[in-house]
């Protein structure tokens, strides 16, 4: 039997024939596979979207949560439970957007998730507004004469902040994305996996064939981590006619945990009620 | 005859007031008094005009009383804005060099007194120590509260400190007789000195809290600073949010991931945690806010008190859903409300909301000792309780309502939950069925619900005048009473802690036989009065309210509900 099947979930499907979305699906079912790690041994949080959907459509526990809170509910929950294993699905509204305060405070914590965001530059759920990453002059429904503000650059933002993990994939590349799942995974503290997608139905502009054309993987996985943060930030700065996708940069801090030393394991989860504990400050 | 005496402080913001009424309060303590100080600050670091008003008697204290008796003016200001309030045989304590007294206002050189003993910062222990002296506290208390309150700062501080409070009551002592014979004594005091903000702090590790998440907000900070000043000793972590939107769902998060969660906040950030408290309703996930209440709408008066939030507590988020409302009117009340709180949050996996106020929290109480409850019961399942954990369905369709509750990534049992309307295994659905199925398995909860609200409690007798009321006006409805019976009238109160589920039987049972039914609270619409006559059909006769963000003054209530009953 192939380990994959145990992620497969008879919940139908909700996603247009040619959303990008299925492609990340697969990629994260592949990262899981490799990793071995089981249905019940991830959290998968996510906001409202048709991105925030995924977790529906695969085993695994679920809490899928209000449109742009994602962050603030897998940081909870880590808090409670410090060996939990989580990936966000947010998407580029959702995370950019609603939950752009979020997006900035849970990388400085440093949080240990891994953050997919499913960026199709565009509003899909809600049928086709602009989104923090649309491209300007896109035409919607709401904005006719076109977007005006300039696009929301998550990868230069990531790396201004600090973030530890920082990279980009493409819906349309599978395996390549499953590696850096995989590697987001893996790393101890909060990866940014910022995943270009098409949406069929309400982006003309960014399509399948838009994106095929321009993106590029930056280098076979090579097995040192990237870790120059000025290149990182000049390649995240091309949004151009080339898109770089791979491991943008990578470096290894204290997380959100590590660097509260009273919350060292074993999680908080496990901890026990004192009374004792509680008399010698009602008597102090 | 009874000692009541209070004692006012006032001055500017940054001129230490606070201090003064701490160190008087400590005295008090250690000096077998009980004591209420109430704190008036505006939303301001330096200037402007603030007061410390302490209560002192041999009897327990549970309302401020406007009658001063002795006023300890830092500065003009407090003399012009509080000169009003003196008792006819009142003292003023004024800062001046070099003038003699006149009349009932005695001088000192505070800060000249101050820079004598180690600097100008001393000028309010130096005045702390006069008004002991004005109070004939022996100087050996006044250097116990001293020690008291300095006692974990560096040395050389409470040195200095213990010179000031010396030197201003010594000087007091040469120059005037006590102003008022107060039984101060000498054995081990057996009470202690809580604000309201720790009575909820301590209410909540003894609910067996691991997760605060908040945002600054006056005037509920000071619960979160309480907690995160004790988290080193507990399994509690406490976590500063980038905005309440943050906070709210970390707490959602935390407890969906299985520890007891909450946070505090005032109206205005509970405004911005409504939509959370809807994601904690529709994922059945138990959750405690506290609301700390001021004024409004919007920034409204930052550090004042009121009571305007009670309906909105009852109504907030979109549609509807089972939750808890509470309102403790003491800090005792605080400490077993918290617990009941996370319990019953915990148990019906509904939110629960207590609600609280800037007079409460600010407020220093003399109360008894606590005991930590022995054991903390936890309502979760896990695989071992389920006879196949593949099959578990985390919003699985019970009589009760209550489904059992398994935790994420603890064993086989997968926990599905969304905030969209869902299936009994968690996913999302929009058919009628499903919709029906959740909404009356929600509202199933209601009856047992009811089933552990307290009804209202009642003081004094059971015809006549009704003074009613909810949460921190406790203490202020009770001595009304007092003062309306004193008087000759039969008066009673009407105190409610439990606001939701509404006890309506209950209620209407306490309200049959009070001739005339007075609500007091501080909102401008009597939003108890309007809960109950919409769940039980009764109605009040009149209303003493106050919106002007100060507490209530028993003698105030008396008056007005006085005057009801006279034209009613």
């Amino acid at each position: 039997m192939d380990t994959r099947d145990r992620y497969e979930s008879d919940f139908d499907s909700e996603w247009c024939p040619g959303c990008g979305n299925f492609g990340i699906l697969e990629a994260m079912k592949d990262a899981l596979a490799s990793l071995n790690i089981a249905p019940h041994g991830v959290l998968m949080v996510s906001g409202i979207g048709q991105a925030a959907k995924t977790p529906h459509f695969l085993r695994c526990n679920t809490f899928h949560s209000l449109h742009g809170r994602a962050l603030p509910a897998a940081t909870g929950a880590k808090l409670a439970n410090r060996d939990l294993t989580i990936i966000v699905n947010s998407g580029d509204g959702d995370c950019y957007g609603e939950g752009g305060n979020h997006f900035i405070h849970a990388i400085r914590r440093n949080v240990d998730l891994t953050l997919l965001v499913h960026n199709n530059g565009v509003y899909g759920l809600t049928k086709g507004q602009a989104s923090p990453t649309s491209t300007v002059g896109m035409v919607t429904r709401i904005q006719h004469h076109g977007v005006t503000s300039d696009p929301f650059n998550p990868l230069a933002v990531a790396l201004t902040l600090g973030c530890g993990f920082v990279a980009r994939g493409f819906s349309g590349d599978r395996e390549h994305l499953s590696h850096l799942i995989q590697a987001g995974i893996e790393h101890r503290g909060f990866s940014l996996i910022d995943i270009f997608q098409p949406c069929v139905s309400f982006n003309k502009i960014n399509t399948f064939v838009w994106y095929k054309d321009r993106v590029e993987r930056l280098d076979p996985l090579q097995e040192r981590a990237p870790d120059d943060r000025q290149r990182a930030l000049t390649l995240a700065e091309q949004t151009g006619d080339r898109l770089p996708i791979g491991i943008f940069y990578q470096e290894e801090k204290p997380t959100f945990m590590d660097r509260m030393p009273g919350l060292a394991a074993p999680p908080l989860v496990d901890r026990h009620y004192d009374a004792g504990r509680l008399q010698a400050v009602l008597d102090s | 005859m009874a000692t009541d005496i209070t004692v006012k402080i006032g001055g500017a913001a940054g001129q230490g007031i606070q201090t003064v009424g701490a160190i008087l309060a400590q005295a008090c303590r250690l000096g077998g008094l009980q004591v209420l100080a109430v704190n008036d600050f505006e939303s301001r670091i330096r200037g402007g005009h603030s007061f410390v008003q302490l209560r002192i008697s041999d009897r327990p204290v549970a309302a401020p009383s406007r009658e001063t008796h002795l006023l300890v003016a830092m500065d003009d200001n407090s003399v012009a804005r509080h000169g009003d309030t003196l008792d006819p045989r009142g003292r003023i304590l004024c800062e001046a060099s070099n003038r003699e007294t006149e009349g009932r206002t005695v001088f000192l050189p505070f800060t000249e007194m101050a820079k004598g003993v180690g600097g100008r910062i001393l000028a309010n222990t130096v005045a702390a120590g006069a008004a002991l002296s004005l109070l004939d506290a022996p100087l050996d208390l006044c250097r116990k509260a001293v020690a008291e309150h300095f006692g974990k700062t560096e040395t050389g501080r409470l040195e200095k400190n213990l010179a000031a409070v010396e030197a201003g009551h010594s000087a007091m002592a040469a120059a005037h007789a006590a102003a008022w014979p107060v039984p101060w004594q000498s054995t081990a005091p057996a009470t202690i000195l809580m604000d309201g903000a720790r009575a909820l702090a301590l209410g909540a590790l003894a609910g067996d809290c691991r997760l605060a998440a908040f945002y600054p907000m006056s005037p509920a900070t000071g619960i979160m600073a309480h907690l995160a000043s004790l988290a080193d000793r507990f399994p509690l972590a406490v976590e500063q949010a980038e905005d309440e939107l943050a906070a709210a769902n970390m707490m959602v998060g935390a407890a969906f991931a299985g520890v007891r969660a909450m946070t505090a906040t005032s109206g205005g950030g509970f405004c911005l945690m409504t939509e959370a408290l809807g994601l904690a309703a529709m994922t059945e996930t138990p959750v405690v806010i506290v609301n700390a209440q001021r004024p409004g709408p919007a920034t409204g008066l930052p550090t004042r008190t009121g009571q305007g939030d009670l309906l909105f507590a009852i109504h907030a988020s979109q549609d509807e859903f089972p939750r808890f409302v509470f309102a403790p009117g003491s800090p005792d009340q605080a400490f077993a409300v918290m617990q009941r709180a996370f319990e019953l949050s915990d148990k019906y996996q509904v939110p629960a909301i207590v609600l609280v106020d800037q007079y409460f929290n600010d407020s220093l109480f003399t109360i008894g000792k606590w005991k930590s409850p022995e054991s903390v019961r936890h309502y979760v399942v896990a695989d071992g309780d389920m006879a196949d954990p593949a099959a578990y369905r985390r919003f699985e369709a019970v009589p009760d309502g209550v489904s059992p509750r398994a935790l994420p990534c603890r064993g086989q049992a997968l926990v599905v939950a969304c905030s969209d309307e869902h299936r009994e295994d968690g996913h999302i659905s929009e058919t009628i069925a499903d919709r029906n199925r959740m909404v009356e398995k929600r509202n199933a909860k209601g009856p047992a619900m009811m089933g552990e609200m307290t009804p209202p409690e009642r003081y004094g007798d059971p015809d006549g005048l009704m003074l009613i009321g909810w949460g921190s006006t406790l203490g202020a409805l009770r001595e009304s009473v007092d003062l309306l019976r004193a008087d000759g009238l039969t008066a009673s109160a009407l105190h409610f802690t439990d606001l939701w589920p509404f006890p309506a039987d209950a209620v209407k049972a306490a309200l049959e036989g009070a001739r005339i039914r007075v609500m007091v609270e501080q909102n401008g619409s009597a939003q108890l009065g309007r809960l109950i006559r919409e769940q039980t059909g009764i109605d009040h006769h009149g209303a003493v309210l106050k919106t002007d963000g100060r507490p209530f003054y028993p003698a105030d209530i008396a008056r007005q509900a006085a005057a009801m009953a006279k034209s009613a």
